[in-house]
């Protein structure tokens, strides 16, 4: 899966936002902000008297859907949903232009399909009448999803049909195909494995993700004969999820933290503290690089962000250029399953563990793996750093002083939480409250020129996330309704013997699907198989989402598909084989960690106990 | 055969209710003959009681065994039966009234596309706090657990003067350890299985409200049955409602008393504290009648319940 990074994309914006443009990104900037706000107020008036906003749960909820269906429809009109294809890029300009035709053809009929059927849950849902707050029936915001269907649909068909008469042939066609899948019976076989064929054609050519796993679970239903109003019952569970604010809440917080100089201050107050030490180049790398993926989530952006600040730092401290690509490429992997990063939480909301306790299972191993990357890097840095100039305690008191209102901001969370004043959610949004005030009023690393630029792009990424969520618990549904997951269970059951088997055939088959898919679409589609599998051979459920996540990070540095690989190669403009070559001694050290993490259950498994 | 019945349940695998669900299985599938298909969803695999509702809807799934949570969300006049707090002190009440209500409920349901067999209680709900509380005034000071499911319940803590902390329920557990909150109504059963116990470990021997539920088909589903298999689906239900009810107030009382094992610290209220909870119902009645529930059902379940105490003074007894 391809991350929808601007500095990636190299063309945000391509033209200045026409009006009605900017009058979308300012509702789905508006909409974002106000799930920030209401559960700040909530807090402190919670805290403060025993009033409170009523409904107030309830409605961010449903905001958290509004973001979602807005920011999927912005990222199809910026060209920037979830694709898994890499393919693409080989292929010539006629072929590649071909391919793209076919793969959004594809696409918008998948949405056609989807909206036809999400419609008729909304009707159903209509007749039942339930209320949100302040007499705003439910079914008002369950309507986003079909129309926002249509909207990503109509924009990515007009792509295929720019023309308007073409368009609208297209658009009638679409209407007729999502009737007739309306009033179908039971697809019958041949004619499914036909169209699940142009499907995978459609994936490899850059088909977007949701349409594939959403087309992919159409047919599985159709073929079943079961209602694909099923579809939209999953998708609308999955983005009012309770705990699913935190995922928009933080992953502001973490843009606002990348865009604003915090990189910066925090990479001066590290090498101010450690850079004269013997692998202080190396510790301020790896502390940065991983407080930064704890916030975005994506280890993969930190290497663009923060990739040209840290570089030249190792360079400067004598590191040779291979094993500082190495460090840079692999720094923010401890991030990964350091709270509050995007993986804890969205696997502790499909394995519907608590997130607290997935946050405190996280924290031991992550700092494993960190002490990984630092041995590392003390191996690699030239012994006649050594005696190198002495601790420049006016230069560190500077910095730290410089950079106090950044390094407070994991406190900020932390002690929201721990302290028991917040609930997950409201942790969140305390979080991106308080990095929003110190980067625009305190700071004024920030404009509100930036913040119009900035609120829009995290709405579009977790519109594109929440698109595939949606629909990729629809796929995990017909798994359920098909009992399918009871067979694979006992089918592993017969054929792997003890939790130690299980747990070696897990880091295989993780592995290797780390290959090819990326840990976001992994927890959506794998995690609620392995949750259930790993409580067949009694794995605690944190150590086993802890084993899940090490395991799934290692993803960012393999072939095929490896962000990390990626990114890297294309921020220092080397071969993605190169970047492999120098990151390959860290893959195999940060394997033996994951192998550390699976069979010593008590690295993830000591704090949550301790807490308890 | 064209029935082919999906159901779903919360209830674990392998447990009593998943067994009586097996035998109305059973008894569909003897009746119908050759062909039709009867699939049980356990451990809430079809998604909370408001999701399998929705999947109801839409007909992705025909029947669920089901508590007044997600039966209220078709029919509201059910509410009365466990979301209305310290209406009911015994299974004896809870019969009269449910004798007095449930047929109109059913015809609702009825109209509403939806078939009720066999209404039974399963156990009751309890305060279980982390310092000792004998009134519900002793809940006030701290934090208290509401679902997120319930806004309506949020609203109305408030009103009432605590301080509601709305949690989904992976979250409670963690919440009740860190200190977010400080209180949580439980079922025994469930606060055995999940240990709530070792971090509020002081429970207040009231019964706060019971879990009330019955199991429901679609009109769909159950047209396509026969009348001697809807005659077999009763049958079996019928037969089983003793053995859930019995096994409901054992499974209590067994939780109980192993949590009390393991140190839980039950609080008797004294018969003026008793009284404590019974003025709070002044307060809190009428914020939820007419809003959590029809106010008309509301009336005629605590006239019910007022004419048999004053009938049978000493029923507050022990059933
Ligand atoms: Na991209
Ligand atoms: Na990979």
């Amino acid at each position: 899966m391809t991350l929808p990074t601007p500095v990636l994309e190299g063309l945000a914006p391509a033209h200045a936002p026409r009006p009605a443009e900017r009058l979308e990104n300012a509702v789905l900037s508006g909409v974002l902000a106000l799930m920030g706000v209401i559960p700040v107020v909530e807090l402190l008036l919670r805290a403060t008297t025993r009033g409170g906003i009523h409904g107030a749960a309830a409605i961010v909820q449903h905001l958290g859907l509004a973001v979602g269906m807005l920011g999927s429809a912005v990222a199809a009109r910026e060209h920037r949903l979830l694709t898994m294809s890499a393919l693409t890029g080989v292929l010539g300009e006629r072929a590649r232009r071909l391919a793209g035709l076919y793969a959004n053809g594809i696409a918008v009929v998948v949405c056609a399909v989807l909206a036809s059927a999400e419609t008729r849950f909304v009707l159903a849902e209509r007749g039942a009448g339930e209320v949100i707050a302040y007499g705003i029936p439910v079914w008002w915001f369950e309507a986003l999803m079909p129309a926002g269907f249509a909207l990503v649909g109509w924009r990515l068909l007009s792509r295929v049909a720019p023309a308007l008469p073409a368009r609208f042939a297209g658009l009638v066609g679409a209407l007729a195909l999502a009737f007739a899948t309306s009033s179908a019976a039971t697809l019958p076989g041949p004619v499914a494995w036909l169209l699940a064929a142009l499907l995978a054609l459609g994936a490899l050519v850059g088909t977007p993700l949701f349409a594939v796993l959403a087309g992919t679970a159409a047919l599985l239903f159709l073929h079943a004969g079961l209602p694909l109003a099923a579809i939209a019952v999953d998708h609308y569970r999955t983005v009012v999820n309770a705990s699913l604010p935190a995922i928009p809440l933080y992953t502001l917080a973490g843009y606002v933290l990348a865009e604003s100089a915090a990189p910066k201050r925090l990479i001066e107050v590290f090498d101010a503290l450690f850079g004269g030490l013997r692998g202080g180049a190396t510790l301020a790398t790896v502390l940065v690089c991983t407080f930064f993926t704890s916030f975005t989530g994506a280890s993969g952006a930190t290497v663009l962000a923060l990739g040209g600040l840290v570089m030249p730092l190792l360079l400067a401290h004598g590191y040779g250029a291979r094993p500082a690509l190495g460090l840079v490429t692999a720094a923010g992997l401890p991030g990964t399953i350091l709270m509050p990063a995007l993986p804890l939480l969205l696997y502790a909301i499909v394995a519907g563990v608590g997130i607290k306790q997935m946050f405190l299972a996280g924290l031991l191993p992550s700092c494993l793996m960190a002490a990984i990357l630092i041995l590392f890097g003390l191996r690699h840095e030239p012994p006649r750093r050594a005696a190198a100039a002495r601790p420049d305690a006016k230069r560190a008191r500077r910095a730290l002083a410089g950079a106090a209102w950044e390094l407070a901001v994991p406190a900020v969370a932390l002690v929201a939480l721990a302290s028991g004043l917040a609930t997950p959610v409201e942790s969140a949004a305390l979080t991106a409250a308080y990095v929003l005030i110190v980067a625009t009023l305190i700071r004024r690393d920030l404009s509100a020129r930036d913040l119009v630029r900035i609120l829009p792009e995290c709405g579009l990424v977790v519109g594109g996330i929440l698109l595939v969520m949606g629909v990729a618990l629809g796929l995990t549904d017909y798994l359920v309704d098909a009992q399918l997951p009871d067979q694979v269970v006992s089918w592993v059951q017969g054929t792997v013997t003890g939790r130690v088997g299980f747990l070696l055939a897990l880091n295989v088959v993780l592995l290797a699907a780390g290959c090819l898919i990326e840990i976001y679409p992994a927890i959506l589609v794998l995690a609620p198989l392995v949750t259930q599998l790993g409580a067949a051979y009694g794995v605690d459920p944190l150590h086993l989402g802890v084993v899940f996540l090490a395991n799934m990070e290692l993803g960012y540095l393999t072939p095929l598909v490896g962000l990390n690989l990626f990114f890297a190669s294309y921020r220092f403009d080397k071969p993605i084989a190169e970047i492999f070559r120098a990151v390959l001694p860290l893959f195999v050290a940060l394997g033996a960690g994951v192998l550390v993490i699976t069979y010593l259950p008590s690295l993830s498994l000591a704090l949550p106990r301790l807490v308890h | 055969s064209t029935v082919h019945v999906k159901l779903a349940t919360l209830a674990p695998k392998g447990s009593l209710y998943h067994r009586v669900l097996q035998q109305i299985g059973a008894a569909i599938q003897k009746s119908e003959g050759e062909g039709a298909t009867v699939q049980i969803y356990t451990d809430g695999s079809q998604g909370g009681e408001a999701d399998v509702v929705r999947r109801m809807r839409i007909g992705q799934l025909n029947a669920a065994m089901l508590s007044v949570v997600g039966l209220s969300e078709i029919e509201p006049t059910v509410s009365v039966l466990q979301k209305m707090p310290l209406l009911f002190r015994s299974t004896d009440e809870i019969d009269e009234v449910s004798k007095a209500l449930l047929p109109q409920a059913e015809k609702n349901l009825l109209a509403k596309g939806y078939i009720a067999v066999q209404w039974s209680d399963a156990g009751w709900v309890r305060f279980f706090s982390k310092t000792p509380a004998a009134t519900p005034a002793d809940l006030k000071a701290g934090h208290m657990f509401v679902w997120s499911g319930d806004p309506d319940q949020v609203e109305i803590m408030k009103q009432l003067g605590y301080h509601p902390v709305v949690l989904e329920t992976a979250d409670l557990i963690p919440g009740l350890q860190t200190g977010l909150i400080d209180s949580a109504p439980l079922t025994p059963m469930w606060a055995l299985a999940t240990q709530a116990d070792s971090s509020a470990s002081y429970m207040v021997d009231v019964r706060w409200a019971p879990i009330f539920g019955a199991i429901v088909f679609t009109r769909a589903a159950w047209d396509a049955m026969s009348e001697a298999t809807h005659a077999a689906v009763r049958a079996a239900a019928a037969q089983a409602g003793p053995e859930l009810r019995a096994y409901a107030a054992r499974a209590d009382a067994e939780a109980i008393a192993a949590m009390e094992k393991r140190g839980l610290k039950i609080t008797h209220p004294s018969a003026a504290q008793l009284r404590a909870w019974a003025d709070f119902t002044q307060q809190l009645y009428p914020l939820i009648r007419g809003r959590t529930m029809p106010a008309a059902t509301f009336d005629e379940a605590l006239r019910i319940v007022n004419e048999y105490r004053a009938r049978a003074p000493a029923a507050g007894g022990t059933r």
